[in-house]
């Protein structure tokens, strides 16, 4: 189990990665994308940020691996993408343009 | 307002879901565990798996008895079913005992 | 009775989720509150303010405190119904000591069961407990009421409502039905990956509702569906489907025995009177063998058994901070020599997998990110819950006020009782915790009866406010009750300043986090609720005006 310091930076790395995860996952849905850049981009462009999204997420219990024993590893990854689900979906209801920080590639209209 | 028929069958439903999904998931888990146990299984962890199997089932019934189309097949099913069930885990039991 | 699966699923959703949805509210939010049990214990008895510690010596702690400890009068009392002739002075032939503790323990709880002479039942036993500070082994004060674990704790699962384990099975079936509630919750959710990220709180009340009601559903659907799952195996065997103990108590009785020869732990007594080596050697000896094996770590669980007894023996169980698994690794020596009579062997699959399925709802491991997103979770379900009843009032309260019917009324007024009125209670009881003199006897029935007696006060005002409703309107008691929980969430932190002299800037500092992080947690729930109860004004305000203007056009 590694020292109480990595273990917090590991942690903090699967949060970060599962939000952004969430993210790319909801903006490569047609209604969360028009919701942050007001036009929808193009299909081969949702289904690289469903990628990412997958990746994202699969990284993030990677991290997760490294930082617990796997009997809770398991748990904080389920829990971390809750927590993660429920950011994305305040985001979107109050400031859906943030979201644009994580696809800065998309044009915006 | 609800006619008297028809709070009698919301009646009949809730209890063949509550009353019969029980009895069905007590014979699941008397059968189960019994069963694991003479497979050689220790007891607590057939107790154990045996419960599991049996909230499960008991999770399924509940479900069909609230949706089934005739409710004496739930009855059927959850008190008869649920009595040979934990019939079948007494005479387990003799046979190890 | 249903035309469709769907519609049948609907039916069972909406109603049974409206009966023991109120049940499941406490379940939820008393829930997420034990997540932090020993840490409110801490806020709640200032005394035992104090820096978790390992388990002690037993040498010199844990011995000289057993010794002092007797089963109290009431104990005494409440045991003579079940014993023939008289009780005697004292209980000294025992039959088990133990100390439990985790990492988040500061104080240690030791226990103590002793013979019953003369009792009606042979395996009859009596028991004592008594808490100490582990350091020195002071007891400490053991009438003081533990808010956390011995009353957050015992409300989640059982509703503090004891007579024949009534609670226990309360909410059981609840919980069978959280698990029905969930499978019909997604048959009914079309869309559910469509809008697995959809919050629209600017669109009509009862689709932004819905909306809610579905997000915090589906986003924490496994947290819901196995704390629901793990929580009815915990007690499966012990209150739900105890065949062990009746339809196949010969089984149950057949392994024990087998056990106990294989194990070569007895199970009674030899009658034999013996000594006791030395127990630190004992506990000694068992951390080295963990750390041999791979596994280093605290003792979590220390049992004696038999004491004073040629079959006597001491079991060591290691805790389980790491991992999810509750306390295991147990070794057994035997009592008057110390030497090893078994190491615990791993478990077997069947074992692990309940170990990790119990350990999962228990949580005994040291992880505060996962304890964090457990309260997160649960706090999840008391909204998914609520916003469950705010849907069922608005979509029906129109209709019932042209019907003349009292239906959503009611719900709704159950409902602010459930939700705004639970929280009062609890910060109710924080405050009389605060408030009542240090040596009031039974002090702690008075905190229990603060809390039972502000949820009264909030439903009795729930319920007289309530008239709207009949009349399709929203109940001022909801933006009412979260004015009341800002300003006893704001006067109990205060409190715990005035009384303890523990303030935030003090306890922030100091780094004491169980009294920080309570106080912390208080205050942004007081925080939501000013948000709450503003947006609920704004909100009658606009209804006010519309209904206003639309009079003036009925007028024109």
């Amino acid at each position: 189990m590694p020292d109480p310091a990595s273990h917090g930076s590991l942690l903090s790395l699967a949060l970060v990665a599962s939000v952004a995860g969430m993210g790319w996952l909801a903006l490569s849905m047609q209604v969360h994308a028009q919701q942050a850049w007001n036009h929808i981009p193009s299909p081969s462009v949702l289904k690289g940020l469903r990628w990412l999204g997958s990746a994202a997420l699969v990284t993030a219990f990677a991290l997760c691996l490294g930082a617990d024993h796997a009997t809770m590893a398991v748990l904080v990854w389920f829990m971390a993408l809750a927590g993660a689900a429920l950011t994305i979906a305040f985001t979107l209801s109050w400031r859906p343009q943030w979201l644009r920080v994580l696809a800065p590639w998309v044009r915006r209209r | 307002m609800p006619s008297r028929s028809h709070r009698a069958q919301v009646l009949a439903r809730v209890a063949a879901a509550i009353l019969g999904g029980y009895a069905f998931a007590w014979g699941i888990v008397a059968t189960g565990a019994s069963l694991m146990v003479a497979a050689g299984m220790d007891f607590h962890d057939a107790e154990f798996l045996g419960s599991m199997i049996g909230v499960l089932a008991f999770l399924g019934v509940f479900l069909w008895a609230i949706a089934a189309r005739r409710l004496r097949w739930v009855w059927l099913v959850t008190v008869v079913g649920g009595g040979a069930l934990a019939a079948t885990g007494s005479f387990v039991q003799s046979l190890l005992v | 009775m249903f035309q469709s699966f769907r519609q049948a699923m609907a039916w069972l959703h909406t109603w049974f989720g409206l009966v023991l949805g109120f049940v499941l509210m406490a379940a939820f939010f008393f829930g997420a509150l034990s997540v932090f049990d020993r840490e409110i214990d801490r806020w709640a008895i200032p005394s035992t303010r104090i820096e978790p510690q390992p388990m002690p010596s037993f040498e010199k702690v844990l011995r000289p405190a057993f010794e002092r400890m007797q089963p109290t009068q009431q104990a005494i009392d409440a045991m003579k119904p079940r014993v023939n002739g008289a009780m005697p002075e004292r209980f000294d032939t025992v039959v088990n000591w133990s100390a439990y503790t985790t990492h988040r323990d500061p104080v240690l709880a030791l226990f103590a069961g002793y013979q019953v002479p003369n009792a009606k039942d042979p395996e009859e036993a009596i028991w004592a407990d008594t808490t100490i500070d582990p350091r020195d082994g002071t007891p400490l004060p053991n009438d003081r009421l533990k808010i956390g674990s011995g009353f957050f704790y015992p409300m989640h699962y059982s509703l503090t409502l004891d007579w024949k384990n009534l609670g226990i099975f309360i909410v059981g079936l609840s919980a069978l039905v959280m698990l029905a509630a969930l499978v019909s919750g997604v048959v009914m959710h079309r869309k559910i990956f469509r809008e697995f990220f959809t919050f629209r709180p600017g669109k009509a009340r009862l689709r932004s509702v819905l909306d809610l009601h579905n997000l915090t559903g589906v986003v924490a659907l496994p947290f819901h569906f196995f704390f629901a799952l793990t929580g009815l195996l915990i007690f499966a065997a012990t209150y739900y489907f105890p065949l062990g103990h009746t339809q196949l108590h010969q089984l149950h009785d057949l392994y024990a025995e087998v056990e106990a020869r294989e194990t070569g732990l007895p199970h009674q007594r030899a009658g034999v009177p013996a000594g006791l080596a030395n127990v630190d050697a004992m506990v000694a000896d068992a951390q080295r063998r963990w750390k041999a094996n791979d596994k280093a770590g605290d003792v979590g669980f220390l049992v004696l058994q038999h004491v004073g007894d040629a079959n006597g023996y001491v079991s060591v169980y290691r805790a389980g901070t790491d991992r999810i698994a509750l306390v295991g690794d147990g070794i057994h020596y035997k009592a008057s020599t110390g030497e090893l009579i078994r190491e615990d062997p791993a478990a077997t699959p069947v074992g692990r997998m309940a170990e990790f399925l119990t350990g999962l709802h228990l949580q005994h491991f040291r992880h505060w990110l996962l304890r964090w997103l457990y309260v997160l979770g649960g706090l999840a379900g008391a909204v998914c819950i609520a916003t469950g009843f705010v849907f069922f009032v608005e979509k029906r309260k129109r209709q019932h006020a042209q019907m003349g019917s009292q239906g959503a009324r009611i719900v709704d007024a159950l409902a602010v009782t459930t939700v705004t009125g639970m929280v009062l209670a609890t910060l109710g009881i924080l405050a009389a915790n605060r408030l009542l003199p240090e040596d009031l006897p039974a002090r702690g029935d008075w905190e229990r009866y603060a809390f039972w007696g502000t949820w009264a006060l909030a439903f009795i005002h729930a319920g007289l406010r309530s008239a709207p409703v009949a009349r399709g309107l929203a109940n001022p008691a909801w933006r009412e009750q979260c004015w009341a929980i800002a300003v006893l969430a704001v006067s109990v932190v205060v409190l715990n300043w005035a009384t303890t002299g523990d303030h935030l800037l003090r306890t922030l500092a100091r780094g004491y986090w169980p009294v920080a992080g309570v106080d912390l947690f208080i205050l942004a729930g007081g925080v939501i609720a000013i948000l709450a109860a503003v947006r609920l004004r704004r909100r009658a305000q606009q209804a006010g005006q519309g209904r206003a203007a639309s009079h003036e056009v009925a007028r024109a």
